[in-house]
């Protein structure tokens, strides 16, 4: 890496929000930036904000304080569907009444640049996420797995720079939970797209994220590699929320292996 | 997600709801301040009225409530066969005026009726005893479907759980299931007896010397044309609506969010399948049997006295107008279905996908017009419009029938509106698609059957209310049900049995068209 290239201007860059509603603080002078390419998670407990933070970021919610830079542009009240951003929902919000391919097609037949060639490109992203045998069912006819994959596609279509992810595995078993990560990280890789990803889950933070913003009640803890997290855990919470929990989970399973290893020996 | 562009809409649809539904109420009731009320009620005429109109609806309500109850409990939780059947033949009353409920009973039990004669039977049906059957009639389908509705989506989980524990089912009837329909059992009582206590169409056919309020009202009204006694006697007819209004707000369970739900297995059990079907099986036979004295009475030249075929009585209906007056319904019920349906649905989405100070306003007063008797409705507006544009016209009438029966689409549309992902205008905000285009390509096709129950609904009761229309409609514009009194008052029971008939068939079209219209559609695997 060249170190005397200026350094190049952080995809996202956000000051000082904050969102009230009532007296309650939902957000607290947060101050953060992502890069280009990189996958953020947000992780915390339910209730601290983390989607709050996602609805702001794409213009569904508005701040009660503070600027966000895309680009170096002020985006803070733009237009969601002009901020080049897409978002996929916990519960797909596929449309019900439309066959797969009519649901990653719709939103293109109202954009010029993308009207002509609205199908192939649809067909085509269905393909990428493996579901183009599927394009004539109804969304009710395919797996939760499958339908967040619909909702993934029906959002690359508008090829944003910037996904935001809330909580989209919730919903899901481990084993499609498991597939799906692979296949995000993939996409993410293919498509050089910035993703933010909000979780609740420490082990799926920690295996997707290039770096992870750990929440606790309306401000950041630490935001840092998640190797960064492990060696040096900000404060108390950190070490309490992230690490024990990890640890456990860690520890219940490697009894088992080696108790699994030393039987198999 | 709100924009300021969406303030006016709701401030619109407030401001017809407040022209249509409160404006009208203030005035009638003001009204009521103008009047000696004191001397009103203390006349012996009002007491006895209104301690007859106590007794009935009390008597009649425990009977209809019951056997609603028994009707329910067949189809939702016994093996009996003919379900399907059952349940329509029981809800065929729905689809005629009350007074012709009244009519019916004179036909079959009057001093010259037909089981009065086949039977050798002796007393009179007029009084008493005959409003009571005769609202029990009315009132059966309308407590038979809300009861279904409570027993059909009971989880059996809790009883299940019991049952492993050993817990006797008499114990479980007292510990699970009296907590359970306790309130909605208040609710459908409560809304039971206040549709028989504030109905004036069978105490007029049938009550004979015995007057009821509405009978009372009515009277004042068509016939003294004493509008502050009426609004009195209105005022009164208040109370009971809207304290069961109050009631059903007051006990609605908020947020009841059953995390796992089991339905009721169906079990077959002998002596309780031949009990339900005997049960559902003599309602059954009740009602055909007042259907049947129509069809009798219409077809025949004239009971008893001549027992030949014949089609001059319609024809004489239709020489009379009958064409006219049934036209008049058609349009009327077709207005009121269609225009209905709209308002319905923007004020449902209003509330229940725009959310804003507003909403819970709108969302009181739509329920609440649910609270105002018909008659009550149609007196305050006869005191409100009378003399502007509207009054005297078709238009009037579709108004008021659009507002007394607003509430049932609008909250069968808000609860439809809440079981569709609440994300979806997100979406088509984040993709660059207006939120009119997601309601047209994506709510809208995913509401298609509530729509069409919406409209169906709409229509049928069009056809079929004499109450809010009774003070409303002229010569030129009179509905086939305010014809079937008329009729009858001039001894043509013929023509009035056949104008019954005619709402009849009209409403079993509407219902077995859009029965075929859903069948198709969900086999296309669209709805």
């Amino acid at each position: 890496m060249d170190l005397l290239a200026p350094k190049p201007q952080p995809k996202l860059m956000v000051r000082d929000l904050s969102k009230e509603l009532g007296n309650k603080a939902v957000l607290d002078s947060l101050d953060f930036d992502v890069h280009e390419g990189e996958f953020v998670s947000i992780l915390g407990p339910s209730g601290c904000g983390k989607t709050t933070i996602l609805r702001i970021l794409i213009g569904l919610t508005e701040p009660t304080k503070g600027v966000i830079y895309k680009d170096g542009r002020d985006i803070t009240r733009t237009r969601p569907s002009q901020r080049g951003m897409g978002i996929v929902f916990q519960n797909y919000a596929l449309f019900e009444n439309m066959t797969v391919l009519q649901n990653v097609e719709y939103a293109l037949r109202f954009h010029d640049r993308f009207r002509s060639g609205s199908r192939t490109i649809a067909e085509s992203l269905l393909a990428k996420v493996g579901l183009l045998e599927h394009a004539a069912k109804r969304p009710r006819q395919l797996s939760g797995g499958q339908q967040q994959r619909v909702a993934i596609a029906r959002t690359l279509a508008l090829k944003p720079d910037i996904i935001l992810f809330d909580e989209p595995m919730s919903a899901l078993d481990v084993a499609t939970r498991l597939a799906l990560r692979t296949e995000i990280k993939s996409l993410q890789r293919e498509f050089g797209t910035t993703m933010i990803y909000v979780t609740h889950d420490q082990e799926e933070a920690f295996s997707m994220s290039d770096r992870i913003m750990v929440m606790e009640e309306a401000r950041i803890s630490q935001f840092d590699t998640p190797i960064g997290i492990m060696s040096n855990p900000a404060n108390d919470y950190v070490k309490d929320f992230v690490l024990r929990n990890l640890e456990a989970k860690i520890a219940s399973l490697s009894k088992y292996l080696s108790e699994a290893a030393v039987a198999a020996q | 997600m709100r924009k300021r562009s969406q303030a006016p809409f709701e401030m619109l649809i407030l401001l017809f709801l407040f022209w249509a539904v409160l404006l009208p109420l203030i005035r009638l009731l003001s009204l009521v301040g103008k009047v000696d009320v004191w001397m009103i009620v203390r006349n012996p005429q009002f007491i006895n009225a209104a301690k007859n109109s106590m007794r009935v609806a009390t008597v009649a309500t425990i009977i209809s409530v019951a056997l609603a109850f028994g009707a329910a409990w067949s189809v939702a939780r016994t093996g009996i066969r003919f379900k399907g059947i059952l349940m329509v033949l029981m809800s065929v009353p729905m689809l005629v005026p009350s007074i012709s409920h009244g009519m019916g009973l004179v036909i079959l039990f009057g001093s010259n009726g037909v089981l009065t004669n086949l039977l050798g039977l002796n007393g009179s049906i007029y009084g008493f005893w005959g409003i009571v059957a005769g609202s029990v009639l009315y009132s059966f389908p309308v407590a038979f479907l809300m009861l279904l509705d409570v027993l059909k989506y009971e989880d059996s989980s809790p009883y299940e759980a019991a049952t492993v524990l050993g817990i006797p089912k008499l114990r479980q009837l007292v510990s699970i299931s009296y907590p359970y329909l306790r309130k909605p059992l208040i609710s459908i009582v409560f809304v039971t007896f206040t549709m028989i206590i504030t109905d004036y169409g069978v105490p007029l056919m049938i009550g004979g010397r015995y007057t009821t309020l509405p009978v009372l009202m009515y009277q004042e009204v068509i016939g003294l044309l004493d509008f502050g006694k009426g609004s009195v006697i209105g005022a009164f007819l208040l109370i009971p609506a809207f304290a069961s209004f109050s009631i059903d707000l007051l006990t609605k369970d908020w947020g009841n969010v059953a995390f796992g739900h089991r339905s009721f297995e169906l079990k077959k059990s002998r002596i309780r399948d031949t009990i339900s079907l005997l049960w559902c099986g003599v309602i059954v036979l009740l009602v055909c049997s007042v259907v049947g004295s129509f069809v009798l009475i219409t077809f025949v030249r004239r009971y008893p006295v001549d027992m030949s075929f014949t089609l001059r009585n319609i024809g004489r209906t239709f020489q009379m107008g009958g064409g006219r007056y049934l036209l008049n319904s058609i349009r009327i019920s077709f207005l009121v279905s269609t225009i209905g349906v709209v308002v319905a649905f923007v004020a449902a989405y209003l509330t229940m996908r725009m959310p804003s100070t507003l909403s819970g306003v709108l969302h009181l007063i739509s329920l609440s017009a649910l609270a105002i008797p018909g008659i009550v409705l149609g007196l305050s507006y006869v005191v409100t419009f009378k003399g502007t544009v509207i009054y005297g016209k078709l238009g009037i009438l579709v108004l008021a029938n659009l507002v007394h029966f607003f509430s049932s689409p609008y909250l069968m549309m808000y609860n439809a509106l809440g079981k569709i992902n609440q994300n979806l205008e997100a979406v088509g905000a984040t993709l660059g698609v207006s939120r009119i285009r997601i309601i047209l390509d994506v709510i809208l096709p995913q509401s298609r059957a509530t729509l069409l129950e919406m409209g169906s609904y709409l229509f049928v009761n069009s056809m079929m209310t004499i109450s809010a229309v009774s003070f409303l409609s002229t010569t030129a514009t009179k509905p086939i049900s305010l014809m079937i009194n008329q009729f009858e008052a001039q001894m043509m029971l013929e023509s009035a049995a056949f104008a019954s008939l005619l709402i009849l068939t009209t409403n079993v079209i509407i219902k077995l068209s859009v029965y075929a219209f859903k069948r198709h559609m969900s086999k296309k695997g669209v709805l």
